[in-house]
């Protein structure tokens, strides 16, 4: 039999992206449709006193003005999703009076165009009474900071503890022959995904029901919490995600702005469009990352780890987002990765600023925790001046330990970490390309260890996070023999109409492009709580897919036996086709069964007519994806720019449904890393106003930025998901960008201690190795680096 | 308050078509929503992502940063006029056997700007390099894109699909 899971399949919805018939949110146009724009906080801190918008309505363009007053009276709070221990707040306003970052929404104004729009938000007057802005995590701990809540008395939104802590490991570290201690830091970064957030927001007032397209990753969730805030019955709202132009992470969860545009689309009675734009965006959509990492590793004198510790301090933002401090914990409990610990543990502050939130992007503390394990790592090889990949093929867990339980509480499942990083290694040396004068040349290395498919609903019971786990796949044979797939998760380019397609047509021995998928659309999809994040559509998805599929092949065989009067044992099924073997000339199609079944005609005793098969996958664990990479690279020690060159890697996600799709989302994720670990950063003034809104500060990694780089996976099924998939949309994000920086320890390691936040960008990179000594020959051996003579630093 | 408008004539993908619109109007929101080729897409509005490019006279422009009246009896193309039959341009074609696209919405530039490339007979590297690089994607990696380029170039008729640096 022809086999689709493993092919290469060409993706289903290509055609249409590429001849510019997709149907993205701000492509859909309803009759009297009009457009909503945000009027936001210019502030950071502070309460309005004044919201005066007369002369924006008296434009006969402008619709409406919903003032922030109006908006609180019309709203009820958003409750928060992923909660921890004694969490200060489970659920924040919609719209407040009291501003806490810039972008905040604080109402909506609704004309007939876009633009018309915006000149009425130019005349709004909005007054404040301003308050000091804290927007560094540590300053937020400070005894004088400005308090955001000042009811708490702190800044310190939630703090707990993961894994082992005071006694259990400090006596390691007292104990140990040798202590790699850093402070480490990951930078507050802006999603970006091209698309930006929007929405069209439809109320029928006479069924009372309102229908939001959105760009979400999603729509199940997006309707029960619009339900929540705008006071409406779940069946009153349908949630409907066509093509998305990316999420990231930044599209899993309902915003504030997301729900004022639905309620604008109520008062007015008209349908409303409400589409981000990207300054908005840097501003208005949750930002990420933005942590500080007081970390330890504890080595015997034989180079064997003894204990891992973080103390970590992750700046939230204005507030705790929907997942709060939930990155933190991915952080902390795949902090030991792929190695064996006696001891590992983290203690974990969440503080909240007057910043944009921070919640959930492509990597969700795992590329953190990687940064922090591996950067410790390979600092802990250079000071004992063994070779990084021989350090940690010594501790790495071998195939034979598994499944194995971290002091983390995670139960590894399969595969083999350290041929991974075998392999990776043993490319190095034909790789490696010289030092050239003031070029410098170094490769790095990096593994770790992927918790995706997110997951038992159990386990997210147990942490905290209240969304289920599980998802549910339904496959229905029409009766003219065609197929339909709808699942609760949805398709944002990470090709999971294809897979899906591919799982169903292999159970059903049929061929592509029999099948239809049906994604996003809450009226027609299975209820998804947690939707495509966490690298689980495929995983969870795709096992509720695998499971429906073989049952209604079981029963289509029964079926089909029945009427070639055959035992079932004795059917064979190839593209379609129903034949009893040896039997020439006897078969039926897909479509002759599919017809009389539906009739309800010829069917075996005790079977059912309908040909839909529906399964609710809810996995007993998440699985366990993992990688070795490596980067090659180049650095200009007096422009301090980096330059990746090579690059390559194994990874190993189980089954790979289909590889052209999965080097994809391998490639596309290391290049994001890639941005992280080189330029991208979100920065603010101390007066918390940001300062990179726009792609001219805050800098996207191009075509120039990114090598081709070699992709080779390892293929160990998860041996508890049907189909054994395990997620692979997240592995290049976290790793990359901890390979890039242990490249650049080795190609100039006389700042390889110092190397322990990112961006690794030119004017960090120059600092760094002009502190380093390594300008010293070059006459760039003062301060500035600037000639005193030179004009431009004299006025 | 009402903006002055003014009749704008472009002839797009070979068609004419005349509207009235506001002299504020940016040719790209002209296309999108006045004329309904939402084909093109906004990404930043600012002329860095390269998302709404569109050629103007043959010439790649960033449509978020030229008004419609700028265009008045100018041809335009865009992503519309790539596959009028229906199938797919050789270049689209490259696109999706190499995987050079995964949401989809900074796709429609790249392919203007690739189309214009290959019209002005750049080079391959060029066109992985200089021409790519106007463009944003955080999907892919570029790697896909660049499999797709050399693919397409290969199969030109003039020598032009040497090597490109990796």
């Amino acid at each position: 039999m022809n086999r689709l899971v493993g092919a290469r399949v060409a993706r289903i919805n290509d055609p249409r992206l590429l001849t510019g018939r997709g149907t993205y949110v701000d492509d859909i146009s309803l009759p009297g449709m009009l457009h909503a724009v945000m009027v936001r906080a210019s502030i950071a801190h502070g309460r309005v006193t004044r919201f005066d918008a007369t002369e924006a309505l008296a434009d006969e363009d402008v619709h409406a003005v919903i003032t922030p007053e109006q908006a609180m009276a019309r709203t009820h709070e958003l409750p928060l999703v992923w909660l921890a221990p004694e969490q200060r707040h489970t659920r924040v306003p919609v719209a407040t009076d009291e501003v806490r970052y810039v972008g905040q929404p604080l109402g909506v104004v609704v004309a007939d165009t876009r633009a018309s729009a915006e000149d009425a938000l130019d005349v709004i007057d909005v007054g404040y009474d301003e308050l000091d802005a804290v927007v560094d995590a540590e300053a937020a701990l400070a005894d004088d900071a400005p308090l955001l809540y000042p009811e708490w008395g702190t800044n310190v939104v939630a703090s707990y503890d993961i894994g082992d802590t005071g006694e259990e490991i400090e006596p390691v570290f007292a104990g140990a022959a040798r202590v790699v201690e850093r402070r480490l830091h990951v930078q507050r970064l802006a999603v970006n995904p091209i698309e930006p957030r929007g929405l069209v927001a439809q109320w029928d007032a006479g069924t009372e029901a309102l229908t939001v397209w959105i760009s979400t990753q999603v729509s199940h969730h997006i309707r029960d919490h619009l339900a929540i805030v705008l006071g409406l019955r779940a069946d009153q709202v349908r949630v409907i995600a066509r093509d998305v132009g990316g999420g990231f992470g930044c599209k899993e969860h309902l915003y504030a702005d997301e729900a004022l545009a639905c309620l604008a689309a109520m008062t007015t009675g008209r349908p409303v469009k409400w589409i981000e734009d990207r300054g908005e965006h840097f501003g208005a959509t949750f930002h990420a990352r933005d942590v500080v990492h007081r970390a330890r590793l504890a080595l015997d004198e034989d180079g064997r780890f003894l204990a891992i510790h973080s103390d970590i301090l992750g700046n939230c933002g204005a507030h705790a987002s929907n997942v709060g401090t939930g990155p933190f914990r991915i952080s902390s409990i795949m902090l030991p990765g792929p190695y064996r610990f006696e001891r590992a543990g983290t203690t974990i502050r969440g503080v909240v600023t007057t910043t944009t939130p921070t919640g959930a992007m492509r990597g969700f503390g795992m590329q953190e925790a990687s940064w922090v394990r591996e950067r410790l790592v390979d600092e802990a090889a250079r000071e004992l001046g063994v070779d990084p990949v021989e350090l940690r093929l010594r501790n790495m867990l071998e195939p034979g330990d598994l499944p194995y339980d971290t002091r983390t509480y995670q139960r590894y499942d399969s595969g083999d970490y350290p041929e991974a990083l075998r392999r990776v290694g043993a490319e190095i040396e034909k790789r490696s390309r010289p030092s050239e004068g003031r070029i410098r040349r170094g490769i790095g290395v990096a593994t770790h260890v992927e918790f995706t498919g997110l997951g038992p609903s159990k386990t997210q019971q147990l942490v905290g996070f209240h969304l289920g786990g599980f998802e549910t796949g339904v496959v229905r044979v029409e009766p003219d023999g065609s197929v339909l797939v709808s699942s609760g998760v949805v398709g944002m380019g990470q090709g999971i109409e294809t897979t899906l397609a591919q799982l169903a047509a292999e159970q059903l021995h049929v061929p592509m492009s029999a099948v239809r998928v049906r994604l996003g659309d809450t009226a027609t999809a299975p209820y998804s709580a947690s939707g495509s994040i966490a690298s689980r559509s495929m995983v969870v998805g795709g096992g509720a897919v695998v499971r429906a599929g073989a049952r209604l092949h079981e029963r289509l065989v029964r079926i089909a036996a029945h009427r070639l009067e055959a035992d079932p044992g004795d059917i064979e099924v190839e593209e379609g086709v129903f034949s009893v073997k040896g039997v020439p000339g006897s078969s039926l199609t897909l479509a002759e069964v599919a017809e009389r079944a539906w009739l309800g005609w010829n069917l075996p005793p005790g079977e059912r007519a309908d040909l839909e098969e529906k399964d609710v996958h809810d996995p007993e664990n998440v699985s366990y994806s993992y990688a070795a990479h490596a980067a090659a690279v180049a650095v200009d020690l007096d422009t301090g720019q980096v330059r990746v060159e090579d690059y390559w890697l194994v990874h190993d996600a189980g089954t790979v449904v289909n590889p052209m799709i999965a080097d994809g989302q391998v490639v596309g994720g290391v290049a994001h890393g890639i941005g992280i670990a080189l330029h991208e950063e979100m920065r603010y003034d101390p007066a918390g106003q940001p300062i990179t809104t726009s792609y001219l500060d805050y800098v996207m990694p191009t075509a120039e930025d990114i090598p081709d780089m070699d992709v080779s996976h390892m293929c160990t099924p998860a041996p508890h998901i049907p189909g054994g998939m395990k997620g692979l949309g997240e592995g290049g994000t976290i790793l990359s960008p901890v390979t890039v920086g242990n490249a650049v320890a080795a190609a100039v390691p006389e700042i390889a201690e110092r190397l322990v936040e990112t961006p690794l960008s030119p004017s960090r990179m120059w600092t760094l190795m002009h502190e380093a000594g390594l300008h010293d020959e070059t006459g760039l051996d003062d301060e500035t680096g600037l000639d005193d003579d030179d004009p431009t630093s004299k006025e | 308050m009402k903006a002055e408008t003014r009749e704008v004539t472009i002839s797009v993908n070979g068609r004419e078509m005349t509207r009235r619109t506001e002299v504020r109007t940016l040719l790209s929101d002209f296309l999108r929503h006045e004329l309904g080729l939402t084909g093109t897409h906004v990404g930043c509005e600012h002329g860095v992502c390269g998302a709404c490019t569109v050629l103007v006279d043959g010439v790649p422009m960033r449509s978020c940063l030229a008004l419609a009246v700028q265009a008045d009896g100018a041809a335009v193309e865009t992503v519309e006029g790539l596959a009028p039959e229906g199938e797919l341009s050789q270049m689209q074609q490259a696109m999706r056997d190499e995987h050079g696209l995964q949401c989809g919405f900074c796709t429609p530039g790249i392919l203007m700007s690739m189309l214009a490339a290959e019209r002005a007979g750049v080079s391959c590297a060029e066109a992985c390099g200089d021409v790519l690089g106007g463009h944003v994607c955080r999907c892919t990696g570029y790697q896909g894109i660049r499999a797709a380029v050399r693919r397409r170039w290969a199969a030109l008729p003039a020598a032009r699909g040497e090597e490109t640096p990796a």
